[in-house]
């Protein structure tokens, strides 16, 4: 019932501002001047026709990953390796990514303002900084609201083993929200028969449960009842239908080999699942991966948390080429801040949201550069600054999202996918965080 | 779809209710109006409630004059308000009347309106059509529906009243009672019960948005058990409604000194978004909008949000100072923690890995989160602020922009000048609001939807307009008792009859032309789903209940410099752990055997706020606390596989371990009577002879020979297994009649 009444709400909303221009101004509201995907393709954009997120929580060490700075004060025990570009390096907990340079490009000065696990990771995944009036909605349910699924049963976006904080759909609604999945190696939750139920137990159950309910279901056609028939319905037939198996990682060829090469971790096993549900038509998969937030004992963690991050990513990549789907799904690697230079007493990094690294490949991307620069010590940004707006606007841009189309939250509110906002007065967008475009070719 | 129901069966039962007082309080005296007009005459009683009540006055030569009581003096007002009835039964009939009254207008508006359908020249023949489908479909819910009986009315005031469905046991004595009074009876019963504490605390955590940690970002080890067991405690008291939502407001300290500092704290340094939020919940108003720029479509400006947003100027809700001495004997608290830490690790007890020292920080840095007033407004106009009333960066007055105007000066703060313009009986929308909101919990469809949009003029937007303007004055003369005024909703016959079979469509809601024929069908709440479920499991599902704001005090207060020892400090900080636990009624704690099957089968009040989002209960739509009203029933694919293939329905409600089947196979009754039990139990009504057919085919236990006593009474557990699964996976259980 709240959901038609949202609805209704936003629709009464815009009749009124539309009937409003029509007496006010003498026009008819005029749809807005939105990107057209022939303007987004000529920036190079809109090549990726999926996204594989990376969110690794807790805050990723900028300084032991991405953008190490050995032989500094700061730079602690991490070794950098040589990546085949003159001058660059990874550390080396990141070998796989720095013999793939090639296909990587990493962004060495992404900035935010809050050092609150919750608040950063909010931003990162929405472009807004929380509020308490509204809950803004992730890149998945923004590239299912402005593209429409892309999947007829299959949901269209997942996210795996993603914790409580999620935005989610945000103001979309449940109907978008992401479908998630806790544990990679078992699929969605009660999707299979109980232990001890068979499917004679399970179907005279059924017929039970029928019978039970005919007079009620006869007696009340509300569309609730109606909705609910029609998803036992719809449930009954994903039990029983081979969409079910797409989440079953047991049921990869060679399942064995695979979990070798991508690792018998959460983020390794989360990597293949993610790559198996792309390649059946899931547009956006996160998969969320912690271990990062090392106050102490860095050097002790780094070693399993980095070396897992690396081996997944490197064997995705390696499978998305060979299945010839690396150029159409873009894969990212985030986090809410970067880890202090200085080392604390406990041998370990704190919050540190000045300065941090992310990265991405595949969907357009093109490999082998570093973008922005942070300091000699990681401290601070020190060319070409990227804030989560302009991060998000990235992802949009490889998507093919437009970023200039409005969407109204239920409270008849105007939202943009990476953060732009809209003149009330003269309905003009204004450009708020674009795309880093020295990343697409 | 038809319906069988006539007007002529109710038109008989619309009468006034003429309530006489006793003859020994009558005495003459003199009557004075609001214009001054005077008059000598006994009182001899009310006739009606509310904004149309009259007081019937008796004149020396004996006659009786009816005279609204919104017509007289203030003085005589109050003389007459405590003669007004609290009788919930007269005021409930006063309800039912207006109630009918608006349908059976309706109804004949319609019936008018398709009467002269065919003679209207200026609609085609598809448009005449498609408005007298409409028409038909209206005029049928212009039609009472019929009475609840029993069965449906005993489920439904659970649901609403306590939040669950009876167990057998209520269910049989109130089905079994004789009484004339069983209705009401159980009505005062739930109202005074815990589950009715339960229910309302969970309607409150989705509006006030309470959740553990109370920070939206940031700290998040503040706890909120004092918060949680203050709403509660206002609830079973019955505080009345204004006064919580004054306390709230005004609240100050922290949280384990003044509870009710939990609704500020809860938007911590954003007082715009808090503003907004007030705004909301107690007054059904959206002023997000003028928080950027005018409001697009009312009359709200920039300005007025800014000069509303001053009276909370001064308000801070941010932990106090860096280095805040507090309780302390004197120390600051990070160097004692400092000191706490060094005893540890000397003691070699300080686990790295439990980042014990920081745990300590975090816990003892919460002693600085409170609400206070600094004096100082902080609140200025926006750097881009365009209109020409006002210069960016500019601070601003605290004013109202509609209601009574307020003088700060005759406060102790702006913020308490503020609190009482919210709730003040005066506020055009903070009792509107809240019978709004009330009557929806009832009802499952507000006066004016969406609740929290309640536009300025209400006329031609509520469902029924007159109905409205008498539950507000209700609701007032009620002194905002909450319970009372429940006990009103629920004693009507509007409330007490079938739920309506169709769903009204978008634009009755939106036309207000929905007159509530019955409550309409509602989808459980995903806690009261969930409590129901625990329903099943146990003959008391109010037995354990959570607490901890007293030892959250205690520990807050606990002076440390006293704890010298390592095993002392290690103690403290282990007894944090035991502050908001799940309790028993003999104050032990809940163990893992009191878990069923080793799941938290309690109350959903009693659980963390809210709890993790792969549980049943987010899952079916409890709220995630973030934002207000969050909670959703509409359906997924998710909930409908945790139903077909949970443990829930598969083990814990329908193993030979469950509750409910042991006490079925302890019991003495026949097959017969246990799938009657098992219907009673589960859908609060006996089964038709043919389900009790298909059940007894669905209980027959597999048989094989050679089947020793064990497993043959574990099959014929199986068996009643498959019926309980069957039935929970009704949508009759799923819905609330």
């Amino acid at each position: 019932m709240k959901d038609q009444l949202n609805r209704l709400d936003q629709l009464s909303r815009r009749q009124f501002v539309a009937r409003t221009a029509k007496t006010a101004l003498g026009v008819s509201i005029v749809p807005l001047a939105g990107t057209s995907s022939k303007v987004i393709a000529a920036a190079g954009g809109g090549k990726a026709e999926h996204c594989i997120f990376f969110y690794m929580a807790g805050g990723m060490t900028h300084m032991d990953t991405f953008d190490p700075k050995p032989g500094t004060e700061t730079g602690g025990n991490t070794k950098g390796i040589p990546t085949g570009v003159a001058g660059v390096e990874l550390s080396e907990f990141m070998p796989k990514m720095a013999e793939r340079f090639n296909d990587i490009a990493v962004v060495r000065s992404m900035t935010q303002k809050t050092g609150d696990h919750r608040g950063g990771s909010y931003w990162m995944h929405t472009s807004y900084q929380p509020r308490a009036t509204i809950v803004h909605p992730s890149m998945g349910p923004w590239a299912q609201k402005l593209k429409g699924k892309m999947h007829e049963t299959l949901p269209d976006s997942v996210v795996i083993g993603g914790g409580g904080n999620h935005p989610g759909a945000g103001f979309f609604g449940p109907a978008l929200s992401p479908l998630p999945i806790g544990d990679p190696d078992k699929g969605v939750q009660n999707s299979r028969f109980y232990e001890g139920v068979d499917e004679d137990l399970f179907d005279k159950r059924l017929e039970l449960m029928n019978t039970f309910d005919d007079s009620f279901r006869r007696k009340f056609k509300t569309d609730e009842v109606t909705a609910y028939t029609q998803f036992y319905d719809e449930t009954l037939q994903l039990m029983k239908s081979e969409d079910l198996d797409t989440f079953d990682l047991t049921k990869e060829d060679n399942y064995q080999e695979k979990v070798n090469r991508y690792g018998n971790s959460r983020v390794g096993k989360g990597a293949l699942l993610a790559k198996r549900l792309v390649s059946s038509g899931v547009r956006f998969v996160e998969v969320v991966s912690g271990g990062w937030d090392m106050h102490n004992d860095l050097w002790n963690s780094i070693q399993t948390t980095g070396g897992s991050l690396d081996q997944a990513l490197g064997s995705l990549i390696d499978d998305l080429k060979a299945e010839g789907l690396f150029e159409k799904t873009l894969i990212v690697v985030g986090t809410e801040f970067g880890r202090t230079p200085k080392i604390n007493v406990n041998g370990g990094r704190d919050h540190h949201p000045r300065v941090f690294s992310t990265m991405f490949a595949g969907g357009g991307i093109s490999g082998g550069q570093v973008y922005g620069k942070s300091d000699k010590l990681g401290n601070a940004v020190e060319e070409n600054p990227v804030t989560p707006g302009e991060f998000n606007a990235t992802i949009a841009h490889a998507l093919g999202l437009d970023l200039n189309e409005v969407v109204y939250s239920p409270s008849g509110r105007p939202f943009l996918v990476a953060g732009h906002t809209r003149d009330p007065k003269t309905d003009e967008i204004i450009t708020e965080h674009n795309p880093i475009m020295e990343l697409f070719s | 779809m038809t319906k069988s129901k006539q007007w002529k069966q109710i038109t008989g039962f619309i009468l006034a209710a003429v309530l006489l007082v006793p003859t020994l309080r009558a005495e003459m005296r003199t009557w004075t109006s609001a214009d001054g007009k005077t008059l000598e005459a006994e009182f001899a009683g009310t006739q009606g409630a509310g904004s149309s009540a009259k007081v019937m006055l008796k004149l020396p030569d004996g006659s009786m004059v009816p005279y609204p009581i919104s017509k007289l003096s203030e003085e005589d007002r109050l003389f007459v308000k405590g003669n007004l009835p609290d009788d919930p039964s007269a005021l409930a009939a006063e309800i039912d009347k207006l109630v009918l009254n608006k349908m059976k207008e309706s109804y004949y508006g319609l019936r008018d309106e398709l009467a002269a359908l065919p003679g209207n020249t200026n609609m085609s023949n598809a448009d005449k059509a498609k408005r007298k489908e409409e028409i038909e479909r209206e005029m049928q819910m212009c039609i009472p529906n019929e009475m609840t009986d029993d069965n449906q009315f005993l489920r439904r005031i659970y649901l609403d009243v306590a939040g669950r469905i009876p167990t057998y046991d209520e269910a049989e004595a109130f089905l079994n009672s004789r009484s004339d009074t069983k209705r009401a009876d159980l009505i005062d019963e739930l109202l005074e019960s815990e589950g009715f504490v339960m229910r309302m605390f969970n309607y409150y955590s989705d509006l006030f948005r309470i959740r553990e940690g109370i920070f939206m970002m940031g700290n998040g080890d503040l706890k909120a058990d004092p918060y949680i067991e203050w709403v509660k405690q206002s609830i079973r008291d019955d505080k009345p409604y204004d006064e919580m939502v004054r306390d709230m407001l005004t609240a100050n300290g922290q949280i384990w000194e003044d509870p009710a500092s939990g609704y500020l704290l809860a938007d911590s340094g954003m007082r715009l978004c808090n503003l907004s939020n007030t705004f909301t919940v107690f007054m059904g108003t959206e002023i997000t909008c003028a928080q950027c720029h005018d409001h697009p479509f009312e009359e709200v400006y920039q300005m007025d949000f800014y000069k509303m947003a001053s009276f909370m100027g001064e308000t801070e809700t941010r932990a106090r100072g860096g280095n805040s001495m507090m309780m302390m004997g004197g120390d600051n608290y990070r160097q004692e923690v400092q000191r706490m830490s060094k005893v540890l690790k000397d003691a070699g007890k300080l686990r790295e890995r439990e980042n014990e020292d920081r745990q300590l920080r975090q816990w003892l840095g919460v002693k600085s989160i409170m609400v206070y007033d600094d004096g100082t407004n902080a609140v200025r106009l926006p750097h881009d602020y365009k209109y020409d009333d006002g210069e960016p960066e500019m601070e601003v007055k605290p004013d109202t922009y509609f209601g009574d105007r307020m003088n700060v000066e005759e406060f102790e703060s702006p913020r308490h000048a503020f609190a009482e313009w919210v709730s003040s009986p005066g506020n055009p929308r903070f009792t509107i609001n809240a019978v709004n909101r009330f009557w929806k919990i009832a009802f499952g469809l507000a006066q004016i939807e969406p609740v929290y949009n309640i536009p300025g003029h209400l006329d031609g937007q509520a469902q029924n307009y007159e109905l409205l303007v008498f539950l507000e004055e209700m609701m007032k003369d009620l002194d905002y008792s909450v319970k009372d005024f429940f006990r009103v909703i629920y004693n009507s016959k509007a409330y007490q009859r079938e739920a309506e079979t169709m769903s009204p469509s978008l634009t009755q809601v939106d036309k207000g032309t929905y007159h509530f024929p019955g409550p309409i069908l509602r989808r459980m709440s995903a806690e009261q789903l969930w409590d129901s479920l625990v329903t099943l499991t146990t003959p008391d599902p109010e037995a354990f209940t959570r607490s901890g704001a007293e030892e959250y005090k205690e520990w807050m207060h606990t002076d440390t410099t006293t704890l010298k020892t390592a095993d002392e400090i290690m103690s403290y900080k282990e007894s944090w752990r035991d502050i908001g636990k799940i309790r028993k009624y003999n104050e032990q704690y809940v163990s893992r055997d009191d878990y069923v099957d080793g799941e938290e089968m309690f109350r959903a009040s009693e659980m963390r706020q809210p709890m993790p989002d792969s549980h049943f209960l987010r899952m079916f739509g409890q709220s995630d606390k973030q934002l207000i009203e969050n909670q959703f029933t509409t359906g997924s694919s998710p909930q409908v596989m945790a139903l077909l293939n949970g443990k829930i329905t598969n083990k814990i409600l329908t193993s030979p371990d469950a509750y409910l089947i042991k006490e079925i196979a302890n019991g003495t009754g026949s097959k017969r009577d246990n799938i009657e039990k098992i219907f009673l139990s589960v859908l609060t009504r006996q089964p038709t002879s043919e389900e009790k057919q298909v059940a007894q085919s669905g209980m027959r236990a597999k048989r094989e020979s050679g089947m020793s006593d064990q497993e043959k009474m574990e099959a014929e557990a199986d068996a009643i297994g498959n019926v309980i699964w069957a039935l929970v996976n009704t949508r009759e259980f799923l819905f609330i009649q």
